[in-house]
């Protein structure tokens, strides 16, 4: 037998022994597949899709690697071998490279960004110049003068890039491995020396990203609920997650509506960003610096507000979702509004909300209010109360404060849903007086690295987690303030104020967690068990998914606020998870939660020790109430969806030249077509060609 | 069926059942009868019941054309209007193919 | 690469092999059936060979690969003589067959003679064996990508699908050989034949050098083909009479009998 029977062999065996595992030589001569891959996928609103895609089949094309951007002439016009497969440094993915390579897409097959190991000095943030211009309370009928973002433009680096439609696949690059071996392949076979063609044959590069939706939310969702065919299939799934929300007095969760006699100062901050690709949202400084600063707070104020209870309660929300045209927040008031959470609208004293506020190197806070709400006295009056709070909060802190100036529209805050409800008085607190400081906004770059958090070397994951970084003191020094000014605008007592401090080692420990490392010690003690699989070596995925199920930075902020606003308790595991103290226990459900969480493992010892935690930290669904509603043209409420996709990959591989191709398909009809004719001559005469004198009647063929 | 074998009459019921059955919205039916019966009608020297034959086939044969020009008309409209009709058109498919309009 | 290669590559694989069935052996269906019998027997040595393979793998240490090297070339020598063994196997048995036939038979002569059994189980073994050894290299022909990115010739398919195609002809030609000296008892034919289809298989260790495998692969074929020939009752008498068709007279003299 020959041999290449005998690797058929092999390879059945193999394939009957490792089903499901890419067992064909053949196709491991051919193909080198991406180890890691990160797609831009589509996106749907009311009106529009966003995001790539390609076809179902994979787009080829040949590849090139972009050298600068005068080199795009050799992509869309002048090179022989479309279509190209664009292989180029972030630094060349600007707005003017990509719209041209998006105008002339019938020579690229698509693009791969090569993600560098620094961030671009200049600036980056391919979102749009005036983030959520749409859905916030600036409308041309709430004041023409502010809205869309007419006095400021709060992002004027973003260039829009997230928000363009491009009818070829867009992939990023970060492995060092998968970028060698398509350079190494680009200078083996396709570099032109001085302007002459390549020869075949040529490296070439098959990039999946089928998407399923098409044309706008209304359009999927009105797939997805048409199912006579055969097999019915969802195209496009709403984004949502879920808002995490704790309150400092225990509030009866299971009566909805309005709670006589409670009033609540609500302490917000986001959840989520996003970046152009997919699954690659560090968001340290749009979302991470705000939240952790209020679960700083929060953890600074569980023994004030224990010990000496103020008279009103203090609400800290994250919401999810707020880059996608406020999907928390809008859902949350919707509601408050529907009595369908656990306070109402006319429940909420004043809303104080943390933006961006991690780069702050000696320059101030700035205390942002809205000046339309501010024309009623009563609420100009309230808004002055909490800017004072936030004053004196600020100078017993030692934190430079000050105010943008009158006239000047909210920042892209959730607190603008309220407002959108209801003149409520509130202030969101930024590092910016005008347009943003943060320069990569809603981007890749946006990460550890951007906020500084760097650690000396030699330092252990472990030494890495303890050590308090410059950006953790001043992260620090921002939660004590805004938990002294939450605890006065609660009605807490003033000489109480200095007692209240939040803690460093925490602050350190949250931004190693989530921006450097989430499979941390810290954190494991406080997940339960089930989730300790989710804990990964990457920084946080901040994008907020598709509402099926919770993403890892709902989770992780979940059971950091229950063990830093909770209390452990004495109760055990199975009465801990059933939500009880023991088993008579109805009542305590309504108002608190329990969680059995891992703990640490005690010394000399692998078993880890839970215990139970009481907080009254809970989950509210974050869906967009156009999809509750139905409206997926809604104007007032958020309609994104994310399209749904079979397979995502992408694999590098020789294409031959088409001669070479018809050469092949040549001489196999030359060869079919003669031995056709060789056999009908040779059988016709068999009788004459086998047969000898001996045996003239067993003439064969 | 060899149709060489049978009787002439029987030819004439059964070139007739196809031709009435399709009116029954069974176009195949015709497109059947003008194949099978086309050589007994055209071809073959003549006999009796060829001339009824003959009006069957021929029959059948328009009927056909005229489902094909229905249909040929209806599956182009339909292809090309389709996306542009949004909701009518997604409700009229039975398959409603992924990623394009 | 396109479908033009996949195209390219099944009509050089099979396209003699097909020719053949069409005109030799479709007409006919005790000759289909014999066919579809040798391919199943080669199959059956297939299966025999490749347990045989499985088990010493998984006895073998992996990370030697001087042990991995002498196991394929144990593997290869094992398959081949177990085809072998089989088309022995498959000779006896068609010899019993055939005498069944001929009690059951109305007519004197047999229905099918002997020389026809060996050149329908021949290539029922080729069709069989070729088909296994490109149909997972024709699959991957189809794809946009050809080989060679670790380095590989990018005439990989093209040489596989010649490489078949020799050894679909070569079966075809040990059956008849093989059968013919199983007749006349010439055992130093039978063992040439094994030492043949030894020799072939053992030349595709020369893989990638193609051509290194190819030409003394079609050399062989070219002399099997020939004593083939011979031993089916061909001579060179009867191939010039047949190249100068003065055929004309011998074709009535030779029927006349009948």
């Amino acid at each position: 037998m020959d041999l290449l029977s005998n690797k058929w062999i092999i390879n059945l065996i193999v394939c009957l022994f490792s089903v499901g595992v890419s067992c064909n030589s053949v196709e491991k001569k051919i193909y080198v597949h991406l180890n890691y891959t990160v797609p831009c996928v589509r996106l749907l609103n009311a009106t529009h899709q966003i995001g790539c895609q390609s076809s179902l089949s994979g787009d080829v094309g040949v590849l090139h690697v972009l050298q600068s951007e005068e080199n795009l002439d050799w992509v869309l016009s002048s090179g022989p071998n479309p279509p190209y497969m664009v292989i180029l440094e972030s630094s060349l993915f600007t707005r003017s490279v990509a719209i041209k390579l998006k105008n002339g897409s019938n020579r690229v097959a698509g693009v791969v960004v090569v993600a560098p190991s620094t961030n671009p000095v200049e600036g980056f943030s391919p979102h749009t110049s005036c983030p959520n211009e749409n859905s916030g309370v600036y409308s041309e009928s709430y004041d023409p003068a502010l809205a869309h973002c007419k006095e400021t433009v709060w992002n004027p680096l973003g260039n829009g890039l997230s928000y363009e439609e491009y009818d070829f696949p867009i992939f990023s690059l970060k492995d060092d491995n998968d970028t060698a071996v398509i350079r190494q392949c680009y200078l083996d076979h396709n570099h032109a020396v001085n302007g002459s063609r390549p020869q075949y044959p040529l490296c070439a590069m098959q990039l999946y990203s089928h998407m399923s939706a098409v044309t706008d939310t209304a359009t999927c969702m009105r797939r997805n609920d048409i199912n006579f065919s055969i097999s019915p299939e969802m195209v496009c799934d709403p984004l949502g997650d879920f808002n995490v929300w704790a309150s400092t007095k225990p509030l009866n969760n299971t009566e909805k509506g309005h709670k006589m006699g409670e009033s609540v100062v609500i302490a917000a901050a986001r959840l989520d960003s996003r970046s152009f690709f997919f699954d690659v949202a560090p968001g340290a400084e749009s979302a991470s610096s705000g939240f952790i600063t209020l679960l700083a707070a929060a953890h600074a104020l569980r023994n004030a507000t224990q010990e000496a209870p103020p008279n009103r309660t203090i609400l800290y929300t994250f919401f999810q979702g707020e880059t996608f045209d406020y999907i928390g927040s809008s859902r949350m008031v919707y509601d408050m509004e529907n009595n369908q959470f656990t306070v109402d609208l006319d429940n909420v004293h004043s809303v104080l909300e943390i933006g961006q506020v991690g780069l702050r190197a000696n320059s101030r806070l700035w205390l942002h209010s809205d000046p339309v709400s501010m024309r009623n006295s009563s609420v100009n009056e309230e808004v002055r109360k909490l800017i004072n709070n936030l004053q004196s909060a600020a100078t017993s802190v030692g934190i430079p404060v000050a105010e943008p100036g009158v006239s000047q529209a909210l920042p892209p805050a959730s607190f603008q849903r309220f407002l959108r409800a209801r003149p409520i008085p509130g202030v969101v607190i930024e590092n910016h007086q005008f347009n943003f400081t943060n320069k990569y906004y809603e981007s890749m770059y946006d990460n550890a690295e951007y906020l500084s958090i760097s650690y000396p070397p030699n330092l252990t994951p472990e030494e890495q987690l303890e050590f308090v970084t410059e950006t953790a003191k001043a992260l620090t020094e921002v939660a004590t303030m805004v938990a002294r000014a939450l605890y006065v605008q609660a009605g807490g007592a003033e000489s109480q104020m200095n007692s209240i401090n939040a803690d460093p080692q925490i602050v350190s420990q949250m931004l190693y967690g989530f921006l450097v490392r989430s499979n941390n010690t810290w954190f494991q003690q406080l997940i339960p068990s089930d989730l300790a699989s989710h804990l990964n070596d990457r920084p946080t995925n901040f994008y907020v998914g598709v509402s099926q199920q919770s993403s890892e930075p709902t989770l992780l902020v979940q059971y950091l606020l229950a063990n830093l606003t909770g209390s452990t308790v004495n109760v055990t595991q199975d009465n801990c998870q059933n939500q009880r103290v023991d088993e008579n226990d109805k009542e305590s459900k309504h108002t608190f939660t329990y969680m059995w969480v891992q703990g640490a493992a005690p010394p000399n010892s692998t078993e880890r020790a839970g215990f139970c935690v009481r907080s009254t930290v809970r989950l509210s669904r974050a869906v967009s109430p156009a999809f509750e509603l139905r409206e997926y043209t809604s104007k007032d409420y958020s309609t994104w969806t994310e399209s749904r996709w079979k397979s995502i990959k992408g694999r590098i591989f020789l294409v031959a030249s088409h001669e070479l191709e018809m050469l092949t398909l040549g001489v196999g009809f030359g060869v079919l077509l003669t031995s056709l004719l060789l056999t009908y001559i040779i059988s016709s005469k068999a009788d004459i060609l086998f047969s000898s004198g001996r045996e003239p009647t067993s003439a064969t063929y | 069926m060899n149709l060489e074998r049978l009787p002439n009459e029987e030819k004439l019921s059964l070139c007739r059942k196809y031709y009435l059955g399709g009116f029954a919205f069974l176009p195949f039916l015709w497109l059947v009868n003008v194949v099978w019966f086309f050589r007994e009608a055209f071809v073959k020297p003549a006999y009796t019941e060829q001339l009824q034959i003959k009006t069957y086939v021929k029959r059948s044969a328009l009927g056909l054309l005229l489902w094909i020009a229905v249909l040929t008309t209806w599956i182009t409209i339909f292809q090309h209007f389709r996306a542009e009709w949004g909701e009518v058109g997604d409700y009229l498919s039975f398959t409603i193919p992924l990623g394009i309009p | 690469m396109t479908a033009a290669v996949f195209f390219g590559c099944t009509f050089i694989a099979f396209g003699p092999a097909i020719a053949l069935f069409l005109f030799t052996i479709a007409r006919e269906p005790l000759r289909v059936i014999f066919l579809i019998a040798g391919a199943f027997f080669w199959l059956v040595s297939l299966l025999l060979s490749s347990m045989v393979w499985f088990i010493s793998v998984q006895i073998s240490n992996k990370e030697s690969a001087a042990q991995q090297k002498g196991l394929l070339i144990f593997g290869v020598v094992l398959s081949v003589l177990l085809q072998e063994t089989f088309r022995f196997a498959y000779y006896k048995l068609l010899k019993k067959a055939n005498e069944g036939l001929l009690t059951l038979s109305q007519e004197e002569t047999m229905p099918i003679s002997i020389r026809q059994l060996a050149y329908v189980s021949g290539l029922g073994f080729g069709f069989m064996s070729g088909a296994f050894s490109v149909v997972n290299i024709l699959a991957d022909s189809v794809g946009p990508g050809t080989v060679g990115i670790h380095g590989d010739s990018q005439h990989y398919f093209l040489s596989s699908a010649f490489m078949t195609m020799a050894i679909i002809l070569l079966h075809m030609f040990w059956g008849v050989v093989f059968f013919d000296a199983c007749e006349k008892q010439r055992w130093w034919a039978v063992a040439a034949v094994v030492i043949s289809h030894l020799l072939v298989s053992c030349l595709t260790f020369q893989n990638p050098e193609y051509v290194a495998s190819l030409v003394p692969t079609y050399v062989v074929l070219f002399l099997m083909g020939v004593w083939a020939f011979y031993s089916a009752g061909g001579s060179l008498r009867n191939l010039k009479l047949c190249l100068t068709c003065k055929d004309k007279d011998f074709l009535l003299a030779n029927h006349r009998p009948r």
